[in-house]
């Protein structure tokens, strides 16, 4: 399929490319270049249409926002999709998120310093993810059940730590890294008022891109990311051949941990207010966004990228569907059909 | 002649789960360029006394020299530093990673920069596995794809590559079709070739008449008996599986022929 969509490619020289890839490919690698491009033709395809059913959907503002709402689903996702691959589930990263971005409010109104109050609440984030690593390696607890556990600790913490109430007045500088954004041109207009030449990207947007850069690199070209698909293939095997399933399994609950931290913080910094109800039922967002890129639940199948344009589907797949006045009840039964029927996709391509 | 000195010698091995003895007061040697079968039942034993060796399952008695050295062999790392190298029917590979992956799994190359050399695994997999096998092609492919034999190739390049002194297989070619057992049948004999000595449990008696020097026979956790190949006949070994001992009226059959 890619190859027919390939060779309407004007560029002759890219064409050539593409074919001496292509060849060298094996088929499991040629089965992830297909997965990608449907991958994104269905993206592609969700964008024209909403740029034809809604007038409002294909402007510059709006690609910010849904960029801006990609960042929260794709850094809890990236987090989840290095849990799922080595055959575990976190379910806590919502509540992670909420209990880091209170953590972080607080000391703020305690009067730490913004980078400081920020630091910790990334380090409660993945203080909570090497909990559950422990209790998922050390205890020999079902992930499913150690993160559910966590789900509600982090949550029912933060909202004691709250009082249950949204710590707001945090200063004008803990809301720049939710809403600033890097390379923002102003000029003065002719009235005298700031006009944007250029919006610039939004600082969570690029620390999602750097996170994905990160998480990716250290699967692809580290021991430790090669030891987290060999855990998620054959647990037992990886331990015969010397690899500590243990550490690696701790590596992998400390970095969604970490990432859910990063995902509280940038979000409470976008409201400017620390608010303990905030993040629930994103890991589900994640592990749709990791499951409609191709991560297999069973472990050892899966990547960043296809995480990414997971996440950009569900946010897209909101938005688009905001803009064109579906209820958001009918919003959840159509992501729930693209989930399983982008899950059942896989499950044909894949049987043998 | 003049045999050579072991490489492993495991003295009174004893292994208790709670009230069973899954092992009980096992002493067996294996010498270099040596296939010693271990024999037995279900259950009888053989895996749990293999895993104590390969660092898997640690032993509640008995002592293990390598090299006449004694080891403690608390874990398959310890285990591979010794040269003691494992081969699982089934659990040996990480499914969805390929052969250059699972040959070099747990002791990747690096390049200087700490990362991964993919490059110099996959042209020293190569050159491993065509060593083995001539029509070894796909090693890219990740092994779910892979064909039994190819597997059992992959786990014995490993065990090559890394300069095994001591190779267990467990039951290695349970899921194999009849080539692809006899061309493991054939890396058995390279194995041996080189001076590597072989731990090999087996259901299949023919095997074990074509490949072992000595065998080993287990029953309910106990070795019931250790013997040259040539001085038992298939009855022999039958009798020391099901009833624990052999016939009353039993004397070597080499000496019996000659
Ligand atoms: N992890 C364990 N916990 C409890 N009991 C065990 C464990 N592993 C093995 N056993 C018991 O130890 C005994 C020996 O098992 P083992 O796997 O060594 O048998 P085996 O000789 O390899 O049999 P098979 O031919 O079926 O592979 C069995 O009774 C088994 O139930
Ligand atoms: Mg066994």
């Amino acid at each position: 399929m890619s190859g027919e969509r390939i060779s309407t490619c004007s560029d002759a020289e890219v064409k050539g490319r593409f074919a001496r890839l292509w060849s060298h490919m094996n088929g499991d690698e040629r089965k992830d270049v297909v997965q990608k491009f449907a991958a994104v033709f269905s993206l592609m395809a969700l964008i024209v249409v909403f740029s034809v059913t809604s007038d409002a959907f294909f402007s510059v503002g709006n690609a910010m926002t849904v960029s801006l709402q990609t960042t929260s689903i794709a850094l809890l996702g990236i987090g989840v999709t290095v849990v799922i691959l080595t055959g575990g589930i976190d379910l806590s990263v919502g509540s992670v998120l909420a209990l880091s971005g209170t953590v972080a409010g607080l000391l703020v109104k305690d009067g730490w310093p913004i980078w400081a109050a920020m630091s910790m609440g990334v380090l409660t984030g993945m203080v909570c993810g090497c909990i559950n690593g422990f209790v998922v390696t050390r205890l020999r607890l079902a992930p499913f059940i150690a993160t559910l556990g966590m789900m509600l600790i982090a949550r029912g913490l933060a909202l004691q730590l709250t009082g249950a109430a949204p710590v707001s007045q945090l200063g004008e500088a803990f809301g720049v890294l939710g809403n600033g954004s890097l390379f923002r041109t102003l000029s003065v207009g002719a009235n005298g008022l700031p006009k944007v030449i250029f919006p610039g990207i939004p600082y969570p947007v690029l620390i999602m891109i750097v996170m994905a850069i990160i998480v990716a690199f250290i699967l692809r070209r580290l021991a430790i990311g090669r030891h987290i698909y060999a855990v998620g293939s054959n647990e037992q095997a990886s331990r015969l051949a010397g690899v500590n399933v243990n550490s690696t399994k701790m590596f992998a609950y400390a970095t969604s941990g970490f990432l859910a931290g990063i995902c509280g913080i940038v979000l409470m910094s976008r409201l400017v207010t620390a608010q303990p109800n905030e993040g629930i039922m994103y890991e589900l967002d994640a592990i749709a966004a990791a499951v409609i890129g191709g991560t297999s639940l069973m472990g050892g199948v899966g990547t960043i990228s296809g995480t990414m344009i997971g996440a950009f589907v569900i946010s897209i797949l909101r938005n688009g569907l905001n803009m064109n006045g579906v209820s958001s009840f009918i919003q959840q039964i159509i992501i729930g059909c693209v989930i399983i029927g982008a899950v059942y996709i896989d499950h044909l391509r894949n049987r043998r | 002649m003049v045999a050579p000195a072991p490489i492993v010698e495991m003295k009174n091995i004893g292994k208790r789960f709670g009230g069973i003895h899954a092992v009980e007061n096992v002493s067996v040697e294996l010498r270099p360029g040596e296939v010693v079968g271990v024999l037995g039942h279900n259950g009888a034993g053989k895996s749990c006394l293999m895993k104590i060796l390969s660092g898997a399952m640690s032993r509640t008695d008995g002592t293990i020299m390598v090299n006449g050295e004694e080891v403690a062999l608390a874990n398959p790392i310890e285990a591979r530093h010794c040269g003691i190298e494992t081969i699982y029917q089934s659990l040996a590979l990480a499914d969805h990673l390929d052969a250059p992956a699972n040959l070099f799994l747990g002791r990747e190359l690096k390049t200087r920069f700490g990362t991964l050399d993919d490059k110099r695994m996959e042209m020293e997999a190569r050159q491993a596995l065509r060593q083995l096998n001539p029509n070894f092609k796909n090693i890219t492919d990740t092994v779910l794809n892979m064909s039994g034999g190819q597997r059992q190739v992959i786990a014995i390049a490993r065990a090559i590559y890394f300069n095994a002194r001591v190779v267990i297989m467990d039951e290695p070619t349970a899921a194999l079709g009849p080539s692809e057992t006899a061309m493991v049948a054939e890396l058995i004999e390279k194995l041996r070739e080189q001076g590597i000595g072989i731990f090999l449990i087996s259901h299949d008696l023919n095997d074990v008449f074509d490949l072992c020097d000595r065998v080993m026979v287990m029953k309910n956790g106990q070795n019931v008996g250790t013997h040259a190949i040539d001085e038992v006949t298939k009855d022999d070994l039958l009798n020391l599986i099901i009833l624990g001992k052999l016939p009353d009226n039993w004397s070597p059959r080499n000496l019996v022929a000659s």
